[in-house]
């Protein structure tokens, strides 16, 4: 097992390294760079010529590839072409806390929302709850997230004042547990909003998962030998119906940490994912490429700790 | 009419009791004037010390305050309540004194002398003297600083001796001499209309950044970080959550005297957002650079707390004609235009296009046609003499008979006089809503008087002014807009033909020479002269028209009735704000 793990661990080195590679080309290949973009009728052009020059923008592409690989090497990523005098890992940093917040507590909503009613709507199915269900997944699939979030904000902030609105905290300077529970109410709506179609997928999943697992031969025999119908359920069907959706929570990582751009902007959340859009749009290539390296790293690294869970899940699953 | 009237006496009444009940719980009201006119509004207490005033802006500012290296215009929001330079602006533009009290040019005005505010100082408590002054715009000419990442060469570049110390050469920088701790004098090339422009640079303490190698000034925690940053301005910048607020705190010890309020903070608020929050009072204003979305004007105006600040904006959008192809800084490789070349045609394309309409269907009219390409604002722009170009079909299509365009085919489009067809392509890019939504109503416009425009698939900015740029042969017409400068209203930066934001690739010597002769002293500082000259440059402007303007759209501003003291310039929003503020 753990040598699996250290094999695998080390297959990542080569991935990544082809990974940077394809990005650095493909972001290279694309037109313009940090200075198209901007134009100033009193800022002479050549101001501009002379910071891609000392920016190396205007070195052949193998040789600013390599430039970076030195320094990703080191740990440096470099300064962001955008946000003058920041250090892209810095930068990252800064967002990454937000978002892992953001993420795990919508990976929570959705766990703990998806999988109960899922098994529920599973074994008690064609109830007017499991149609409820149903109806609620729909809905969660349909509902766009910048909609479902305007609308809980108008809700729950706006008209009710519940909750905060935007961003990560009320001001700045809180502390200990203060600074805890406001973070908690800050997360509530976006990750809400972020987990709804996440919930509804896994819902559903789930549902036709347990419902399958069910019907098979050797849930049969375990009932046949008397077994509670408890053990029948967290035993033998849990552990198998969960399978493909650990898959899909592995794969989610990459999603939950920069695919929630559109959510972030609603309620104005300063996550990795709007930052990753943002240095696309300005062609901030130190920023996109620490941002994609990191990503690629995560989702390998989601889907070895997806293959793990088999194993503890299903036994029969072994890696040798 | 009578009706109306005792209505709002009724109305006035049923407010005053609300006030009463809300403001005073259970006390007596026989006290109170009787008469209905005055109980609508509280009375006017005068200003008041104390609050927190909170600002919203739609993005986040990318965390650069440093004056000399910032770029945008979410860190001016900051940097403008933090920094303040020798000279400000006034309502009507003119140069009104700052940090500088008073300045004399002498006699051919090639040198400017300020006297300095002797009680300014920085945050933290340092004098703010001349060496400060020198200091900033050394940084500004020195050598490295555009590869440490600045961009604002242009301030120091008319600056004496600004050649050879930017080159090293020199190691001795003459354009900006200390006479004594309190005065300070501007030498300049030659003769200089802009000076007082140039000299309203924002100052930076030298203290704090004098022994800073000129690399490392960007990253410094003195030009990013909260209660680091120093300047002489009214607000302190004390503490920030990086993307989402920043809270600038009162200094106290202000030169100008004690600011009112307590603190303004600023938040990043998505846009979709802003009206809530404004309604609901969490958030006090917004203003540059986005304001409000001229679709929720009605919205906001409804809002009984909200106070609505229209006026125009400094810029307009364009459409270019591409009059030469080529490289834009080499006239000698420009080939003609065949398709647009004939001013005529040009002329008729600008009939054809009901600019009012346009205006009214993208943004409910919240903006000016305006017909040459200096902002309204300046007492330089001429509203008169150059054609006004009126929506006229009629008239499009007489011009575009004229100039030997016709319809010979049949289909229902002109093809140009040598009976080939005759389609033009019109050029975009993504970004802005209201340009991208422009351009197939451009395109219907133009069919209506027979002209086939073909819309281009639009490109994301990167992509698209790097085109226009160096690869814009193919094109005719092309959208783009531009935001102008308060300071000056010189069009030469983006309408002289050897200037690299030229990209119509338009060459009329006439017009260049004529805007040579604006700025040529010593007549140029007659500013009526220069007015004059300006104006017959707009005249050649429109009838050579290397571009239709479209509109130039209203900043929509909104802040809170609550706040008190608001004397907004044509350019910002947050003027004096230590004489700011709130009643509650």
């Amino acid at each position: 097992m753990y040598q699996y793990i250290i094999r695998r661990v080390l297959v990542f080195i080569p991935m990544l390294f082809v990974l940077t590679i394809l990005c650095f080309g493909l972001i290279k290949a694309a037109p313009g760079d940090p200075f198209s973009s901007r134009l100033d009728p009193k800022i002479n052009p050549e101001v501009y010529e002379k910071q891609r020059e000392a920016l190396g923008l205007n070195d052949p592409i193998h040789i600013q590839y390599l430039n970076w690989v030195k320094g990703a090497i080191r740990g440096d990523f470099g300064e962001s072409m955008i946000f003058k005098g920041r250090a892209v890992s810095d930068l990252i940093g800064e967002r990454l806390e937000n978002t892992l917040y953001l993420g795990l507590m919508t990976l929570f909503i959705t766990v703990v929302v998806s999988i109960p009613i899922g098994i529920y709507s599973a074994r008690h199915p064609y109830t007017p709850l499991d149609y409820g269900a149903t109806a609620f997944g729909f809905f969660g699939l349909a509902t766009p997230n910048f909609f479902f979030g305007l609308v809980a904000i108008y809700i729950f902030s706006i008209t009710l004042g519940w909750l905060p609105a935007q961003g990560t905290v009320t001001r700045p300077g809180m502390e200990g547990f203060e600074l805890f529970i406001d973070k908690i109410r800050h997360l509530i709506l976006p990750s809400l909003t972020l987990g709804l179609a996440g919930t509804a997928t896994y819902m559903r999943y789930m549902r036709s998962e347990v419902l399958d697992v069910l019907g098979s031969d050797y849930i049969r025999t375990a009932r046949a030998k008397g077994m509670t119908e408890r053990s029948v359920l967290y035993k033998h069907t849990l552990r198998n119906a969960l399978i493909p959706i650990i898959t899909l929570l592995g794969f989610e990582v990459g999603t939950l940490l920069a695919g929630a751009v559109i959510t972030e902007g609603v309620f104005q959340f300063p996550g990795l994912g709007r930052l990753f859009l943002q240095s696309i749009g300005n062609r901030d290539y130190p920023t996109i490429m620490a941002i994609n390296l990191m990503l690629g790293f995560l989702v390998l690294l989601g889907n070895l700790l997806a293959d793990i869970f088999y194993s503890i899940v299903d036994p029969r699953i072994r890696y040798d | 009419m009578k009706f109306k009237k005792s209505l709002l006496l009724l109305l006035s009444f049923v407010l005053l009791l609300g006030i009463l009940a809300a403001c005073s719980g259970g006390k007596k009201t026989s006290d109170e004037p009787k008469d209905g006119k005055k109980g609508t509004e509280q009375k006017a207490e005068g200003p008041q010390m104390g609050g927190t005033l909170t600002g919203a802006m739609d993005t986040a500012p990318s965390g650069q305050f440093n004056p000399i290296f910032y770029e945008e215009a979410y860190e001016a929001n900051i940097i403008d309540f933090i920094y303040e330079g020798l000279v400000g602006q006034d309502e009507n533009l003119e140069f009104i004194p700052s940090l500088a009290k008073k300045w004399t040019f002498n006699d051919d005005q090639s040198e400017v002398t300020f006297e300095l505010q002797e009680n300014a100082k920085w945050h933290d408590g340092e004098p703010f003297t001349a060496d400060d002054v020198v200091f900033t715009y050394k940084m500004l000419a020195s050598p490295g600083y555009i590869e440490a990442g600045g961009i604002r060469t242009y301030i120091a570049e008319n600056l004496l001796g600004y050649d050879e110390y930017s080159t090293g050469a020199s190691q001795e920088f003459q354009g900006v001499v200390k006479v004594d701790d309190h005065t300070v004098t501007f030498k300049f090339k030659e003769p200089n209309v802009k000076a007082l422009g140039d000299a309203a640079f924002p100052i930076i303490p030298e203290h704090i950044f004098g022994s800073m190698d000129i690399a490392d000034m960007p990253s410094a925690p003195e030009s990013r970080e909260a209660g680091k940053v120093i300047g002489t301005g009214p607000f302190k910048f004390t503490e920030m959550v990086q993307g989402e607020q920043y809270v600038l705190a009162k200094n106290a010890d202000y030169w100008q005297g004690e600011p009112y309020l307590d603190q303004v903070v600023w938040k990043v608020v998505d846009q979709a957002v802003i009206l809530g929050l404004l309604e609901n009072g969490e958030i006090d204003f917004v203003a540059d650079p986005n304001g409000f979305a001229a679709a929720d004007y009605e919205t906001v105006a409804a809002m009984p707390n909200i106070e609505i600040v229209e006026q125009p904006d400094f810029g307009y959008q364009i459409m270019g004609f591409m009059m030469n192809h080529g490289p834009i800084m080499d006239k000698s490789k420009w080939k003609e235009n065949p398709k647009v070349k004939d001013p005529k045609v040009r002329q008729a394309i600008a009939y054809a296009i009901d600019r009012e309409a346009l205006m009214e269907g993208l943004f409910y009219g919240k903006g000016s046609v305006i017909n040459s390409p200096i902002a309204t604002q300046f007492d330089a722009y001429d509203d008169k003499n150059p054609p006004q170009y009126k929506h006229d079909p009629d008239q499009a299509k007489k011009l575009l008979d004229e100039a030997g365009y016709v319809d010979k085919d049949g289909d229902g489009f002109r093809e140009d006089p040598q009976g080939n067809k005759w389609v033009l392509n019109l050029n975009y890019p993504l970004g802005n809503k209201d340009r991208e939504r422009s351009a197939p109503i451009i395109q219907e416009f133009l069919q209506e008087v027979g002209i086939q425009v073909e819309l281009v698939q639009p490109k994301e900015a990167a992509v698209y002014f790097e085109d226009l740029d160096v690869n814009s042969d193919g094109w005719d017409l092309f959208l783009i807009g531009w935001s102008l400068a308060s300071d000056d209203p010189d069009p030469g930066g983006i309408w002289r033909s050897d200037v690299p934001y030229n990209y119509p690739r338009w060459n009329n010597e006439a017009a260049d020479a004529k805007l040579v002769e604006a700025n040529k002293p010593p007549e140029a500082f007659d500013k009526a002269y220069r007015n004059e000259k300006l104006s017959e440059w707009q005249v050649m402007f429109g009838e050579d028209l290397p571009a239709v303007i479209l509109y130039a759209k209203n900043k929509l501003w909104a802040y809170n009735k609550r706040l008190q003291g608001v004397e907004v310039l044509p350019y910002r929003f947050h003027n004096n704000p230590h004489k700011w503020y709130v009643t509650e």
